[in-house]
C-alpha cells in the first residue's frame, strides 16, 4: 500500500515537472511597455521601454539565458535617435554576435545611420 | 490477465483525437527550415482599431520562443515606411524574394486581422479572434505555413464562485467592468502563443526538428483557399 502511494505520487510530480517547460527567453515586461509606448508615444513612455528592454538584457545575463532576438538591436536603435552614436554601435554588433542572420540587416542600419540618412 | 490488455487499447484511445501532425499540418516547412521570419505590420479587417497594435507588440515573445530569429518589430516597421511602404496593401505586391535581397530573411509573415470581438457574456468576458496567417519562403516565393481559424480567449480571469443569484449579478458586473478596461496585452500574447502552437519548431528551440509527430488540434492541412 505504501509503496503504491509513493508511485502514484511520483508519477503525479513527474508529470507536474514536465507540464510547463521554462520558456526559451525572458521577454519581461516588453509587450506592455511597447504597446504602451505605441499607443502614446512620450518621453515617458519611451524611457519605459527602454527600460524594458536594458531589463531583459541583465535578467537574461544573470539567468544565463540568451539576450531574445531583436532586443539589442532595438536598445541600439533607441540610442542611435537619441544621437548615441557609440552606444547604439555596440548594441547593433551585440545583436549580430549572438544572431549572425541579422548581420544583413544590421549593417544596413548602421550604415543608415553613419550616412545620417536614418534619424 | 484480461486488464494487461485493456491498458494498452485504453492508452491508444486517448491519443486518438481527430488531429493531425505538424509535418502533416505544414510539410515545407521541414523541407525549407527557415531560421529567420520577417513579421509584416498586418491588414486589420476587424472593428477593432487597436487590434493591429496589439498583435504586433505580442507576437515577437512567442515566436521567439518556438524558436525562430525575428526581425525587430519596431524596428522593420519603421524602414518599411522608409521605404515607402507603410501601407500594409502595397507590400503584398512586393515579390517574398525581395525582402530576403534587403533583409536577409529566410521568410516572411503575412497576417490578416478577420475578427477581433470583445463579447459581453453574462458571467465571462471573452475575446473572439479570428486571424489568417501565411508564411511564404523568400527562396521560391511558395505558401510553406498557412493558418486561418477562430480563437476565443477568456478574459474574466479567476474569480471565486459567490453563489447564488446575488452572486452571479455581481459577478456580471465585475466582468463587465473588467473587460471594458481589461489591459489587452496578455490577451493579446494569448491568442499568438495559440495559433504559434501550429508552427514547427526553429532552430533556436531544443526540440528543434524533433516535433514533426507532435498532434495539433487542427483538422485541416495547411493550405489557403
Amino acid at each position: 500500500m505504501k509503496i503504491k502511494f509513493s508511485l502514484l505520487l511520483a508519477i503525479i510530480v513527474m508529470q507536474f515537472i514536465g507540464c510547463k517547460p521554462e520558456a526559451q527567453f525572458f521577454w519581461g515586461n516588453y509587450s506592455k511597455t511597447l504597446y504602451a509606448y505605441k499607443k502614446s508615444p512620450s518621453d515617458k513612455t519611451l524611457a519605459d521601454h527602454k527600460k524594458s528592454l536594458t531589463e531583459i538584457i541583465s535578467v537574461s545575463l544573470r539567468k544565463r539565458k540568451p539576450v531574445p532576438p531583436g532586443v539589442y538591436a532595438e536598445l541600439g536603435f533607441i540610442f542611435e535617435k537619441e544621437g548615441n552614436s557609440k552606444d547604439g554601435m555596440d548594441n547593433f554588433n551585440q545583436e549580430i554576435i549572438l544572431y549572425p542572420e541579422s548581420k544583413e540587416f544590421i549593417e544596413k542600419l548602421e550604415n543608415g545611420f553613419q550616412s545620417g540618412e536614418n534619424k | 490477465m484480461k486488464y494487461i490488455l485493456i491498458v494498452p487499447i485504453f492508452i491508444t484511445f486517448i491519443g486518438c483525437n481527430p488531429s493531425i501532425t505538424k509535418e502533416e499540418f505544414a510539410p515545407q516547412m521541414y523541407v525549407e527550415h527557415p531560421t529567420s521570419i520577417l513579421v509584416l505590420p498586418p491588414i486589420n479587417k476587424s472593428t477593432a482599431a487597436d487590434a493591429k497594435d496589439y498583435y504586433l507588440t505580442t507576437v515577437a515573445e512567442p515566436l521567439t520562443n518556438s524558436g525562430y530569429y525575428v526581425y525587430p518589430i519596431e524596428i522593420v516597421s519603421d524602414v518599411l515606411k522608409q521605404e515607402g511602404l507603410s501601407d500594409t496593401e502595397t507590400m503584398l505586391n512586393v515579390p517574398p524574394q525581395k525582402f530576403r535581397e534587403f533583409f536577409g530573411a529566410d521568410a516572411v509573415m503575412y497576417v490578416t486581422i478577420l475578427k477581433w470581438n470583445t463579447s459581453y457574456l453574462i458571467v465571462s468576458g471573452s475575446v473572439t479572434v479570428q486571424i489568417e496567417c501565411e508564411i511564404k519562403s523568400t527562396k521560391t516565393g511558395a505558401t510553406i505555413w498557412y493558418y486561418n481559424d477562430e480563437i476565443s480567449v477568456n478574459t474574466s480571469g479567476d474569480s471565486g464562485n459567490a453563489g447564488g443569484l446575488a452572486g452571479l449579478l455581481i459577478q456580471a458586473a465585475t466582468t463587465a467592468i473588467k473587460t471594458a478596461a481589461t489591459d489587452y496585452v496578455p490577451v493579446a500574447k494569448d491568442v499568438n502563443t495559440k495559433i504559434l502552437l501550429a508552427i514547427p519548431f526553429g532552430k533556436y528551440n531544443k526540440e528543434f526538428n524533433r516535433d514533426m509527430k507532435t498532434k495539433i488540434e487542427l483538422k485541416k492541412k495547411s493550405e489557403k483557399k
